[in-house]
């Protein structure tokens, strides 16, 4: 079968299975693909539905390894997953490779020793990620199963694995995935992206020993390319200020900013700001007290895929009091976050 | 103004939220200019009851845009549906 069939939409293949003017073989290709490109589309349902199962019945104590395995493929500029495998990926000649590997590591270690956390599902899932993606591919993405980097146009952009910000923040949507399933639109959406931009620089500023004073939180600073930085740009976001003019993908600051359909990149702003103005208000290593609540509203429940930032907040709120119950300053900085921000 | 022979595309969202204000990823093809075996392709992607595909963490979407009739007809999906001589199609730039 041509990998080519999956991009039919199934309504289409379903119509050309039962179409009387094509041949019995065409139709029953049609029907054959149909079967399988909705089994591809449903897997990433499937193994969410797994995740929440497995909770449920108390399994998920069964570990598949005490520290995830961490695979590197080459696409080699083709857009097939997963690639080729880089063998001994950690001491590749290639660049790319070995800071992936190492970088992808590290961000299993965070997980961690920070949090407790055995790499993206919480039992040790093989850390899979696919390099050198497609042709100047300005993107990074995670797709249900694995994370992916393009090599940037050495424009706009330059490799996305340069970025350890960009690392931390694809697996973290793979940890999303695994615990609070948020949807990927509305203010689910916006939290989403919210939570990848906020562990992803909890992880530069853990990698680089930094306290909230000395931290940037900038977003994407080191994968921008030199016509951008040339037009003064430096960074995607930021989370200090997500409305920066110097940011490539400026955000709305409060809440009631956020529009209908808007891109979680952009909606991602408010919870963002509210993230920082805690941090800094708590003060300390971001990942120390504000991270740990964050981490325990994105774990400690049952998934909420349609959660609204509102119902994200409250939960922030009550969490910084029952896990600082000596501290009222950490449950005092994070309710004027987000009232800062209009929640 | 779109003529009746262009198809206009862009790529919207990625890690980096293309279709903001400075980051964009435009193109456009000719429709009499691709083979029939593309332009089936095209067909394919515009069935009248297409629905928006689910969209997935930080992949691109692609709005595509073409005449139907005296209508304009716009869809937008994911990138894994769209063929890749569209995908191609499109040039990332900063404004
Ligand atoms: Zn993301």
């Amino acid at each position: 079968m041509s990998c080519t069939c999956f991009i039919i939409p199934k309504d289409v293949l379903e119509r050309l299975s039962k179409d009387p003017e094509l041949s019995k073989e065409l139709r029953q290709a049609s029907k054959d693909t149909a079967r399988v490109s909705s089994a591809m589309r449903n897997l990433r349902d499937q193994a969410s539905l797994l995740t929440s199962a497995t909770r449920t019945v108390g399994i998920m104590e069964l570990q598949l390894a005490p520290f995830p395995a961490v695979k590197v493929y080459d696409c080699k500029h083709h857009q097939t997953l997963p690639g080729t495998s880089v063998p001994n990926s950690g001491t590749s000649p290639d660049l790319t490779a070995s800071r992936t590997f190492k970088e992808t590591t590290a961000v299993a270690n965070f997980y961690k020793q920070v949090f407790g956390r055995n790499s993206i599902d919480g039992v040790g899932m093989t850390m899979l990620s696919s390099i050198h993606y497609g042709t100047n591919y300005n993107n990074a993405m995670w797709n249900g199963a694995q994370m992916i980097y393009g090599d940037g146009d050495n424009q706009i952009f330059i490799d996305f694995t340069a970025g350890n910000d960009v690392i931390g923040h694809e697996l973290t949507h793979g940890v999303t995935q695994h615990t609070l399933q948020l949807a990927y639109s509305g203010d689910a959406g916006g939290l989403n992206e919210s939570l990848s931009d906020c562990f992803g620089t909890m992880f530069r500023q853990w990698e680089a020993n930094q306290d909230v004073n000395h931290a940037d939180w900038l977003i994407g600073h080191d994968i921008l390319g030199p016509v951008a930085k040339t037009k003064g740009f430096t960074c995607l976001r930021n989370m200090a200020n997500p409305a920066d003019p110097h940011a490539l993908a400026p955000q709305p600051t409060k809440y009631a900013q956020i529009t209908p359909g808007m891109d979680p990149h952009y909606s991602s702003g408010p919870p963002n700001l509210a993230f920082y103005l805690s941090c800094k208000s708590v003060g300390g290593k971001s990942w120390e007290k504000v991270g740990q609540i964050w981490y325990r509203a994105l774990t400690g429940f049952p998934p909420s895929p349609n959660m609204k930032m509102k119902e994200f907040a409250d939960r922030t709120r009550k969490l910084a009091t029952q896990m600082y119950p000596a501290a009222p300053a950490v449950a005092t900085a994070v309710g004027q976050a987000w009232k800062q921000i209009g929640l | 103004m779109q003529n009746h022979d262009q198809l206009t595309i862009e790529r919207l969202g990625g890690f980096g939220g293309f279709g903001g204000p400075h980051l964009k990823s435009k193109g456009e093809l000719s429709l009499s200019g691709l083979s029939a075996e593309d332009l089936r392709a095209v067909d394919r992607l515009f069935p009248g009851d297409r629905q928006v595909s689910a969209p997935k963490t930080d992949g691109f979407r692609y709005r595509i845009t073409r005449w139907s009739g005296s209508e304009l007809q716009t869809i937008e999906v994911s990138e894994e549906e769209v063929p890749p001589f569209i995908q191609s199609a499109v040039k990332d730039s900063l404004e």
